[in-house]
């Protein structure tokens, strides 16, 4: 029983790494990024090449997956996003695009394959990780056999999640972020500057997802589709546990996770994604605003 | 004054319809099938043009319909197929459910696998025809009571018809002793129309699908015109004063919502007559996207631009992944091209065509153009 819970736990850890960075797009923002796989993605593809070129440790890439991912988003939001505000479903196809465009980056290699130049580390195969030493085998944990590399994530998983919600709630900035969530016209009323802010809450979000992708290198392939299923399933987390609630958001992907490593057990492995689908659906159709939400606007 | 502007939208059309008829006459077999299957894509566009454009509602799960009525002909076609009339039965039985039978399992359709005695009224065709019409109707209709009469709007649509369309994914490859899962419906026979086979390589086939778009765009066309279309673009402009104005909003969203889905059903249903299978892959998310890429492209707001805009990109794809090298690079050009349509050009090409006309017929009001399709 207690390892299907911490199977459960586990999967929700993923998905609370990547839904952690579209609460703060989606939520303070109101952008639809379909491109945040595709951020994950590039953050597992910084973990792939800084570990075939600089020979780094997984855990030390962390820090410059963020950097990389945090810088893209910026641009992104620079280019294309800010001349979005406002037309929600238009940044959902916009970003749609943008995710394309990155996958066929990673692709052809940033259009150098058509030279006949190859990277190592690019292109459309399947890429792997090492994880490192300390972090393979089990853990013996209240006399249960754990999986060290998914304990570890259950644990980065927590600290982001800390990390985040401090950033939004016992900073400056997230004093901003949050007057923008509730009602972004009286904010700039207010003297804060909503493009700036937003800029660099749209980075900040980028820069998480680029961190799931490094963590994710560790334990799965790394190939160019392999954000194109998660941003869907971030979705789900998001809207469930209530746009704008930080909370609700780590709740449903507890309560997700959860379902979903339960019902496998009991019935098989598609009962359990079916029975997440059917959640999400129930829960937008019984409470459109979310599982925990505030009134807000 | 008005007399002009429908003027040329009509010429539009019949240019259109034009060309389509007039395509045969290339003498090309293998393109004329391979439009014919674009045709059927045009469809698809039109169906969004009339959900997202008139009403709003932007579904990411059009290949929910599709599929339904992709999956609804294939089943009659491949009992007509030659390789379920050799499975040792005087019935048509499909061979992939003789695989999956039990030892000793009689092989009859009640009773091979479990539930395919669901396949039994597929043996008419014209049962698979009505089916690949009604059943996503049925389920447009159900889904939009639930959705529109709880009054959700914009993105959280969106959201449960992407989970509606994932979830029909999973249970279809789940249930492989009746759909054969992930390998889909292959070897179909011909569909009979009043004795004529329909080879998807026939002349005839392609003029039965030009047919069948142009009555569905003039339908659709003569649809949003009429009063119940004028009122569905109020929901779409302001849900809240359309209902403060006596409207039964969520029926007018449902109706058309259902429309779109028989649409779409139609679409699958001709699409399995010209490619000859059907697979969980019309279900994928990124094709149901791809429709939408289709119709913003081509106009979200104008039925013929989107129906256009499908056709294009597909014929063009078609003719780029003859170069091998091109094949990666399209989908870039195709993602970078989406990009700047919709920052740029919010009404797409069709949206486009439209002001162009408007200034050479010296109907230009830029204020007019002010009305974009928000939310």
């Amino acid at each position: 029983m207690f390892d299907t819970l911490f199977i459960g736990l586990s999967l929700s850890s993923i998905l609370l790494l990547v839904a952690l960075g579209l609460a703060v797009t989606y939520g303070a923002m109101g952008i639809i990024n379909m491109a945040h796989g595709e951020m994950v993605m590039i953050g597992a593809y910084v973990a792939v090449l800084s570990n075939i070129w600089l020979g780094t440790n997984l855990l030390l890439t962390i820090p410059l997956a963020f950097l990389v991912t945090a810088a893209l988003g910026y641009g992104l939001e620079r280019l294309v996003v800010r001349r979005l505000y406002g037309r929600l479903l238009d940044t959902l196809l916009a970003t749609w695009g943008i995710a394309i465009l990155l996958q066929q980056a990673i692709r052809l290699e940033f259009g150098l394959s058509f030279f006949g130049i190859h990277v190592e580390g690019l292109g459309s195969g399947l890429q792997n990780v090492p994880v490192p030493q300390f972090l393979q085998g089990t853990l013996g944990l209240f006399g249960l056999q754990l999986n060290s590399y998914r304990v570890f994530i259950v644990l980065v998983t927590l600290v982001l999640a800390g990390l985040t919600w401090f950033t939004l709630y016992r900073t400056p900035l997230g004093m901003k972020v949050r007057a923008i969530i509730r009602n972004p016209q009286m904010a700039a009323a207010c003297g804060i500057d909503v493009k700036a802010t937003n800029a660099i809450t749209f980075a900040l979000g980028s820069g998480l997802a680029g961190v799931a992708g490094v963590l994710m290198a560790g334990f799965r392939s790394v190939s160019p589709d392999m954000g194109a299923t998660m941003v869907v399933d971030g979705f789900m987390v998001v809207v469930t546990g209530g746009v704008g609630s930080l909370l609700g958001t780590m709740a449903a992907a507890g309560i997700l996770g959860e379902i979903n490593a339960l019902v496998a057990i009991f019935f098989n492995e598609i009962a359990g994604r079916a029975s997440v689908l059917l959640v999400v659906i129930l829960v937008i159709l019984l409470r459109p605003a979310g599982l925990f939400s505030f009134k807000g606007r | 004054m008005t007399s002009l502007l429908t003027n040329y939208r009509i010429w539009a059309y019949l240019l259109f319809f034009a060309v389509l008829l007039a395509l045969p006459l290339t003498g090309d077999d293998f393109w004329l099938n391979r439009v014919a299957k674009y045709l059927c894509f045009g469809m698809l566009g039109a169906a969004i043009a009339l959900t997202w454009g008139y009403a709003g509602v932007l579904n990411l799960g059009q290949g929910l319909f599709f599929g339904l009525g992709a999956y609804a002909m294939a089943m009659p076609l491949k009992l007509a197929s030659y390789t379920s009339l050799q499975q040792g039965s005087d019935q048509p039985v499909p061979d992939f459910m003789l695989w999956n039978a039990q030892p000793g399992a009689s092989t009859d359709l009640c009773c091979i696998t479990p539930g395919s005695w669901l396949w039994i009224p597929f043996q008419s065709q014209w049962f698979g025809v009505a089916m690949a019409i009604i059943a996503p109707v049925i389920v447009a209709t159900l889904l939009g009571r639930l959705i529109f009469g709880q009054r959700i709007s914009g993105v959280f649509v969106s959201i449960i018809t992407l989970a509606l369309v994932l979830l029909a994914r999973l249970l279809l490859v789940d249930a492989q002793p009746l759909t054969n899962g992930f390998n889909g419906l292959t070897d179909l026979g011909y569909f009979n129309l009043f004795g004529t086979e329909l080879d998807p390589y026939a002349v005839t086939t392609y003029y039965v699908i030009t047919i069948a778009l142009i009555v569905v765009l003039v339908l659709a066309r003569l649809l949003v015109a009429t009063r119940a279309g004028t009122v569905l673009q109020a929901t779409r402009d302001s849900q809240t004063r359309a209902l403060y104005l006596g409207y039964d909003v969520p029926a007018y969203q449902t109706f058309f919502f259902a429309v779109s889905a028989a649409i779409s059903g139609l679409a699958g249903m001709l699409y399995v007559v010209v490619a000859e299978f059907a697979s969980p892959s019309f279900l994928d998310l990124t094709f149901s996207v791809s429709m939408v890429v289709w119709a913003a492209v081509g106009g979200r707001g104008s039925i013929l631009g989107a129906c256009i805009g499908a056709i294009l990109i597909n014929v063009l794809e078609a003719r780029a992944s003859e170069t091998e090298a091109l094949v990666e690079a399209w989908k870039a050009i195709v993602g970078l091209v989406f990009v700047l349509v919709v920052i740029w050009l919010p009404q797409g090409l069709g949206g486009f065509a439209h002001d162009m006309m408007r200034r050479l017929t010296g109907r230009w009001r830029p204020e007019a153009l002010k009305q974009e399709v928000r939310q």
